[in-house]
Parts: C-alpha cells; structure tokens; sequence
C-alpha cells in the first residue's frame, strides 16, 4: 500500500544544514492501523508531510499503491491527495463557515464527485462516527471530539487508500481520545481503511497493530502488536521508549 | 451544495465582514483619490493656483502623499483579507484541491471586489468632491467663482490608481495561491514579522537627524541661494531633507521596538512592547505612513487659521478706515462725491485726506539669474533705474497720517508696515529719477516710517517733490486718499458700493496685476521685446489677468494693482476671497485625515487578529481582563500617539521654523504668532477627533479579543 524507501530530508536555516530524515524506510500494508512515535525533533511530522505530499521529499522513494509520489507534477499530486489519501490534523482544521455534514462533503465537492450516492455516503459516515445529530452544526458549535470524528469522515469520504492522522489525539481530552480511536477502529474494521498515525501519546498507539519509533531521522525499532492486548502492548511501547532514553 | 464554487460563496457570506473590509478599503481609497483628484484638477481651482505657484505645489505634494497613503492601507488590507483566507486556502489544497482550482475561484472574487469597488469609488468620487464643496459653499460663502467644475481628464489620476489596485490585488492574492508549501499557508495565520533588535540610542539619534534635516533642508538651500547665488535643483534641496526620513524612522522604530518607558517600567509593558516588537515590520511602514499625511494634513489644515488670522489681525491694524489711490488720468471719486454717496448710505466720515504722489525711477541692485551647467546662479547689477515707486511729499504724507515730517532736500524715508514685513519692498534708494526728464535726485536714506495703510510708499521733502514732479504726465502721477468713518463696521454697504464705483469708473489701462511696473515693462521691451505682465502675456505666464467683471473673485482682489484697501468689506469678505484656497485645503485636509483613521484602525484589527492566540495564552496564565485591556491598549496608543505625536510636533515645529526664518530679520511677528495659536486650536480639535477614533477602535479591538 504505501512503501517508503531511504528517504531523506533537510532544511536550509540560514547558512545551516539540518538533516531531519537520515534515510528511512518502512512499509504499511492494506488495512493496517500503523503508529510512528518518536521524541521532538525525530522527524516524524517531516515524515508525514512528505508522504502527504506537503512538502517535497530530499531523495529517496515514497510509493503510494503504484505510484512514486516524488515523480508527480503538481496538478498530479493534488488529484492523489483528494482521491487516495485521507487527512486528519491535530487542529481539525474545519472551516468554520461550513456545518459538519458539509465538511464532511469538502473532499468530494473538491474532487467534483459529489452525487447522491457520496451524499448518502456522508450520512452514512455519520452515523458511523455518531454525529448525525450535530450534521448541521457549525464547527464552533460542537466539543473537540466531535471536531476530530468530523474530520475522520471526511478523510474517508472518498475512499482513500490511506489515512494519515498527524496528532490526531494532540488536542483531546482522554475521553475524546477514546472517541477518536475507536472511529480509527472503526474505519480500519468496517471500511477497510489503513491508517498511518504520527503521534506523542503511548495510549492512542497501543490501539495500532504496528508502531515505528523514530529517532534523530531514523527508523530506531517498529513493534508489532501481533495478538497481545492493548495495555500489555502499550507497556511494551513504554519500555521501548524508556530504553531509548537511557541510549 | 456539490461544487467548489458554491462553497466559496458559502464562506463568502460566513465571513463577509473580512470582503467588507477589503472592499470597503478599496472603495474608500479609489473614492478618496478621485475626489482629490476632481478637486485638484478642477478648472475652478486650476485658476486660483497659479501654475508652478507655492500653493500648486503643496497641493501635488499632498496629492502624492495621499496616493502612498491610500496605496499602502489598501495593500495593507489586501494582505490582511489574503493572510485570513490563507487558512482556507491551505485546507482546500491540503484536501486536494489544484492551485489552478483555488487561483480560478479566488480571481473570480477579486475581479468582483476589486473592479466593482474600483468603478463605484471612481464614479462617486465625483459626486464627494461636489458635495463636499456644495456643503462649503451653503454653509461658508457661495459666489460665482465658486462654482465646480471638473475636467474630465481629471479621471485619468483616477484611472490609473484604480489599476494599481486591482493589478496589486491580483498579483497579492496570485501570490498567496502560489506559495509552495501547503504547511506554510495552513500556518501563516500565525506568522509573526520581526525585527532587528534596535539600540536605544537610536530614539535620540533619530530626533537629532528629525531636526538637522528640518533645519537643514530648509536652511542650506537658503544659503545656498544668499551665500553661493546659487538656486540648486529641486533633488539637491529633497536631498538635505532626507535625514529627517531616516529620523523619523528611527523614532517609530525605537517607539515600536524599545518604547520610550525607562527600563524599570519594562515589566510593567512587557506584553505590548513584545507584541509590537514581533508585529514590528508593517507596523512601523503604517506609522511612517500616517505620521506623514497627518504631517500633511495639519499642512493644509494650518492654511486656514494662518492665513485668516493674520489677514483679520492686519485689516484691524490699519490706521485708515477706507484707503485707496487711483492715477491722475483715471476720473474716480474724490472728496465731495465720497461724501455724498456716504450721506446716502447714511455712513459719517469723520476724517477725509488725500495727497498727491508720484512715481519714479528708483536705483538699486538687479537681480540677475544666468543658466550655466551648474544650474541657474545669479548675481546682482547695479542700475540707475532699476524700478519704480510711489512717492509722497512731506507735507503729503502729514496731511493723510498726521503726522508731521522735517526732511531737508536729498533725504528720503521708506513707509513699512507695523510689523516691518519688507515684503517686496526695500525701504532705500541712493538715487531717484524722473523717468520722463530724468531729473535725477541723489538721496540719502533715513529711517523707514511705519504707517500700515502706505506700506511700500517712500516720503520725500516737499522741495524735491515739486522739482521731481515737473514734466511728470498723469500716467505717472497718483492720488492718495484715506479716510475714516464712525461705526466703520456697519458700513459694508457703503464700502461695496464705493468698490463698485471704484471699479466701475477705472479704464482698461490700469487694469494691471499688482506687480506691473512702467520702468520695468521698458527694459524687458527694449531687452525681449514684450514685457511678462502686460495684459496680453500674463495669463500664458501664469499671473492673474485683471478682468473687472470679476471683482469679487480671490485672484482680482488680490493682485489688482489698484485694489482699495477698505477694512471693512475685506473682512467681512475675507472668506469670499479667499474661499477656494480655505475650501481646497480643508479638503485636503479631511482626505488626509480619513487616510490616516482607515490605516489605523485597519492596523490595530491586525493586531487583535494577530494575537488572538497570546491573549488566549495570557488568559490562561491568569491574566485578568484589566490587565489584558491595558496591554491592548498599550499597543492600539502607540499606533494611534506615536504618529500623531511624531506628525503634529513635526509639522508645527517646521511651521514655526518657516514664519521665524522668513522674516527679515528673523523673527515671529504678532500675527504669526496669532495665526500659531489658532493652528494650536486646529491641533487640538484634531486630536479630540482622533483620540475619539482610538476610543472606538480600542473598544472593537478588546470586543475581537473577547476581552470585557
């Protein structure tokens, strides 16, 4: 599904140099709920918006299904954003003058695909998320957990080949964190989605099948959840990290 | 809702108080330009402003400062609205939306906001300006010179500011769809400018340069005129201002960046100098820009109370009630005849003087300008007959003042007014001639007199009067007449209809300009063979042609050679005459005003929008509301004060510098001073207005920031 291959990336801050990704490379299967973690500064949101095409990658591969992403042109590139990949964002980033069910339409209405079966679709979404009853609200009327379960039908609404989620439980409390997660869960399960998931917080990872540690650009170790239980699961990640502490 | 369009205009109305914005700047700045524009370039006012003149050029000169002025805070919004739809801009492409796509719909609202609030600024434009001077001409003083009419040419200012600002709007919001990097856009809502760090000397060295180039730049090119004879280009003279650019930057800079407040009060404003500091690169472009056109406006506002106090303060400094005097070819009114149209209007004058005067040949230094390579230089040569002046005899001048002279033969005395204004008189001559006989009389010059009603006139012994008068034709001899009335100021009547005479009863010869002079007119004959003011070159020369049929017109009562002095019909038509000048500027004046509230408030709802988050922030550090509002309005004042401050000072400082160097010798006369203190009450009405401006955009910042 999506595979990337010594991929680096640097910045240019004035006279400086800095390497954010020192050539790393891992794979995400079709159907797959995967974490990346990793301290600040490890590279995992460079890494996401190279794959999500945000930014362009320094060298290496990124191959989305059968494409090289790092070959498309411009045009190209936004056409697989809005068919083949999915977003959800730390900060929502809802637009405020368009109620739920209309954000939830915005790939779509983008993509100039919207037909009464995507709008069926969108209820659909909606009653999967639980947010029927708030599908006309505006953003600003509803808790940050309804916000980010918007936000997750709409990077589904067009059936995409992948979901990436930067942070996505970053601005939530536990119980809209819970919320979150399961909505992951449900798309992965019901709607056959894979996710790629960056994020800080050992709780919401546990819930993936993999989780990929970053550390200063690199892959460090990727867990696999195989059949363990969740808090087993995370335990481990927390030793894991801990371990990359004392490093 | 299924296309992209129609989300578009969804958000569109969601967020319509940002297109307001936008629009209404447009809007306000095309129909601010084009109504100076209309105004300027008047017919109406094109004859009062004669070209090359002072006033023409202070009006261009505020015309260019209102075109930066409006250009900026019109940019300046078009940056704002693109910066609070970058975020919209940076979801759409975030979900796959094409630039291509996002560029097309964009343009598609700029073309709307940008050509409609262009055509309707442009056309209504007009219709201010007419209304505005309609609303003067109700209320203030409505004559015949006054009506406006505009050419049509006038547009093509209009035209092409209405360019620059759709092309500026197209090529910003191009600009901002064209931005590479998806993440930058998605997070430019929260980019902050900064600055420099900015030494604290930086404060006093820019007032240091504020006043070298203030006095410098008026001072030097005076000296290079006095010193050097030489009258620089109009660059070599911008040139010496320009320390005062750079001063006034510095000051802002150190306002924005350090702020005057000693280092002990630095926690007490930590949070507005820190916001400013980060906000600090526009901010202090917005302040250059307003402290110059409040400079600019309070230089057209000063116009009116300058010159209206120093003209009613010298019609009360006259010693006569009524003063005229007319050449002896000309058949007006004398003493019987003045006294019976008096007794008609029922005016009692109580004193009637008339006495004869001549005019000769006086000597003295031309002034002589050579173009060369460096520029125009000039040098003087002495003549014999340089120009002439009207002379009165001793016993002439006791008759009309009063007082009585002991001149022997061969003396001279020159009359200046009270306030010794020298104003295009020299009060000396060494020799004086009968231009007709060339009688000649070597003179020795004694102290001026002082006597407003015959300033410019000279006095000589009655001996030499009678011999310099011989062979004297009328053209060359004038008669003198002063006289007083009781209860001066009710006679207006009386005035108006002796004016009327006056006018009526003088022949198209002595319809002169006032500074037509016969001994001039021949050499300039025998030099070039046509003499600039005579009746048939003046106008292409830029002066006044006299046209009795316009009496009442500022331009007639101004430079008619011949024009009596009557104190009472000058006064009360003082606003008359002078009504498209006050009218003009005033305008200018809330132009320029209206420029500077716009870019402040549309500044200060910047920095609300800006530091929404810091607020946020400080909120939840515990900052109280009390202290959160006197943060903002640490902020919101230095953007309002600091230019206010800075342009008022500036100006008024230079003004004072202008009327203390333009006298001879330098000084402040009594109605300078006056005409001072009246702008001190322009400053001060200003101000109220603008402090009420800051009141209410205080209070919109605080509401955006949801501070009580």
């Amino acid at each position: 599904m999506l595979k990337v291959e010594n991929l680096h990336k640097s910045y240019q801050v004035g006279k400086n140099t800095y390497e954010v990704l020192k050539g790393v490379s891992l794979e995400v299967k079709k159907g797959e709920f995967v974490a990346v973690m990793g301290p600040s500064g490890s590279g995992k949101t460079t890494l996401l918006n190279c794959i999500s095409c945000y930014i362009p990658a320094g060298s290496g591969s990124i191959r989305l299904g059968d494409t090289e992403l790092a070959r498309l042109d411009e045009d190209s590139l936004a056409e697989i954003r809005n068919q083949k990949l999915g977003f959800v964002f730390q900060d929502f980033l809802l637009l405020d003058g368009l109620t739920v069910r209309q954000n939830i339409l915005l790939p779509s209405i983008i993509g100039g695909l919207v037909t009464d079966l995507v709008e069926r679709r969108a209820d659909q979404l909606c009653e999967v998320f639980g947010i029927s009853g708030i599908q006309d609200k505006y953003p600003a009327e509803i808790s940050g957990g309804e916000k980010q379960r918007t936000a997750v039908a709409r990077a589904l609404i067009n059936h995409p080949l992948l979901i990436l989620a930067d942070e996505p439980t970053g601005n939530l409390d536990s119980k809209s964190t819970r919320t979150v997660i399961r909505s992951f869960e449900q798309a992965k399960d019901s709607l056959e989605a894979t996710i790629f998931m960056v994020t800080h917080d050992s709780y919401a990872a546990s819930f993936c099948d993999r989780v990929v540690i970053l550390r200063d650009g690199v892959v460090w170790r990727a867990l696999e959840k195989n059949a363990e239980d969740r808090e087993h699961f995370q335990d481990r990640l927390l030793d894991s990290i801990r371990e990359m502490g004392r490093e | 809702m299924r296309h992209f369009s129609e989300v578009y205009a969804l958000l569109r109305r969601k967020n319509r108080k940002q297109y307001a914005l936008l629009s209404g700047c447009c809007f306000f700045s095309v129909l601010l330009i084009t109504a100076y524009v209309c105004m300027m370039r008047a017919p109406t006012i094109l004859n009062v402003l004669p070209e090359g003149g002072d006033s023409r050029k202070q009006v261009m000169m505020i015309f260019v400062l209102a075109v930066v002025g409006c250009g900026v805070f019109t940019t300046y919004a078009a940056g704002l609205f693109f910066r609070q739809k970058s975020r919209e801009m940076g979801i759409f492409l975030a979900l796959g939306a094409s630039r291509r796509q996002v560029r097309r719909e964009m343009f598609r609202e700029l073309g709307v906001i940008s050509f409609g609030s262009c055509i309707t600024g442009a056309v209504l434009g007009g219709p201010l300006a007419w209304g505005l001077w309609q609303i003067f001409r109700l209320c203030v003083v409505d004559t015949e010179e006054m009506r406006l009419t505009f050419a049509p040419n006038a547009y093509t200012l209009s035209l092409a500011f209405s360019v620059f600002v759709i092309v500026m709007m197209f090529v910003l919001g191009g600009r901002s769809v064209k931005k590479t990097n998806i993440i930058d856009i998605v997070q430019e809502s929260h980019k902050s400018e900064p600055i420099r760090d900015v030494p604290r000397w930086y404060g006093f060295a820019g007032i240091a340069l504020l006043v070298l180039g203030g006095g410098g730049g008026y001072l030097i090119p005076t000296f290079f005129v006095t010193g050097l004879h030489w009258y620089p280009p109009g660059w070599v003279e911008a040139l010496f201002y320009l320390p005062m650019l750079a001063g006034l930057y510095m000051i802002l800079l150190h306002t924005v960046v350090n702020g005057w407040n000693s280092k002990k009060k630095l926690y007490k404003d930590l949070i507005a100098t820190s916001q400013m500091r980060f906000q600090g690169r526009q901010t202090v472009r917005n302040m250059l820009v307003m402290t110059l056109l409040i400079a600019g406006a309070y230089f057209g506002s000063f116009y009116t109370p300058m010159m209206g106090t120093g003209s009613i303060i010298s019609y009360d400094a006259r010693p006569a009630d009524y003063v005229y005097n007319f050449r002896a070819d000309q058949n007006l009114p004398l003493e019987d005849e003045v006294r019976a149209m008096a007794e008609q209007y029922g005016v009692s004058i109580t004193d009637f003087a008339a006495a004869p005067m001549i005019r000769l040949a006086v000597d003295g230094e031309d002034h002589v300008e050579v173009d060369g390579p460096m520029g125009t230089t000039w040098h003087t040569e002495y003549r014999e007959e340089m120009a002439s002046e009207l002379f009165l005899s001793a016993s002439g001048y006791e008759i009309l003042t009063g007082e009585h002279l002991d001149l022997r033969s061969g003396e001279l005395r020159g009359v200046l007014d009270m306030e010794e204004s020298r104003l295009g008189f020299r009060p000396e001559a060494g020799l004086v001639t009968n231009y007709l006989t060339k009688e000649r009389l070597v003179s020795e010059t004694l102290d001026p007199l002082h006597y407003d009603s015959l300033f410019g006139r000279f006095v000589i012994s009655d001996a030499d009067f009678a011999v310099l008068s011989q062979g004297l034709t009328d053209e060359w001899k004038e008669t003198q007449v002063c006289f007083n009335v009781e209860n001066c100021e009710e006679t207006y009547d009386f005035a108006k209809a002796l004016f009327n005479e006056i006018v009526d009863r003088s022949t198209i010869d002595v319809a002169q300009f006032d500074g037509w002079d016969p001994v001039v007119r021949e050499q300039y004959i025998a030099k070039e063979g046509r003499y600039f003011l005579d009746r048939e070159h003046c106008a292409e020369e830029g002066f006044t042609c006299i046209d009795y049929e316009q009496r009442d017109s500022s331009a007639f009562r101004m430079s008619w050679q011949y024009m009596p002095q009557f104190r009472i019909l000058d006064k009360v038509d003082f606003v008359k005459t002078t009504a498209v000048f006050l009218i003009l500027f005033v305008f200018i004046a809330i132009v320029c005003f209206a420029a500077v509230i716009v870019i402040a408030y549309t500044r200060c709802m910047t920095i609300a929008l800006t530091n929404a988050k810091v607020y946020d922030d400080l909120r939840h550090l515990g900052a109280s509301n009390v202290y959160l509002r006197r943060s903002v309005q640490g902020q919101v004042k230095r953007v309002f004060f600091t230019p206010a401050f800075t342009g008022t000072v500036l100006i008024y400082a230079f003004y004072v510098m202008i009327m203390y160097f333009n006298g001879n010798p330098p000084g402040i006369t009594f109605s300078e001073a006056a005409g001072l203190l009246a702008s001190l009450m322009v400053i001060a009405a200003v101000s109220a207005l603008l402090y009420a401006v800051f009141r209410l955009t205080l209070r919109n910042v605080c509401k955006a920031l949801q501070i009580r």
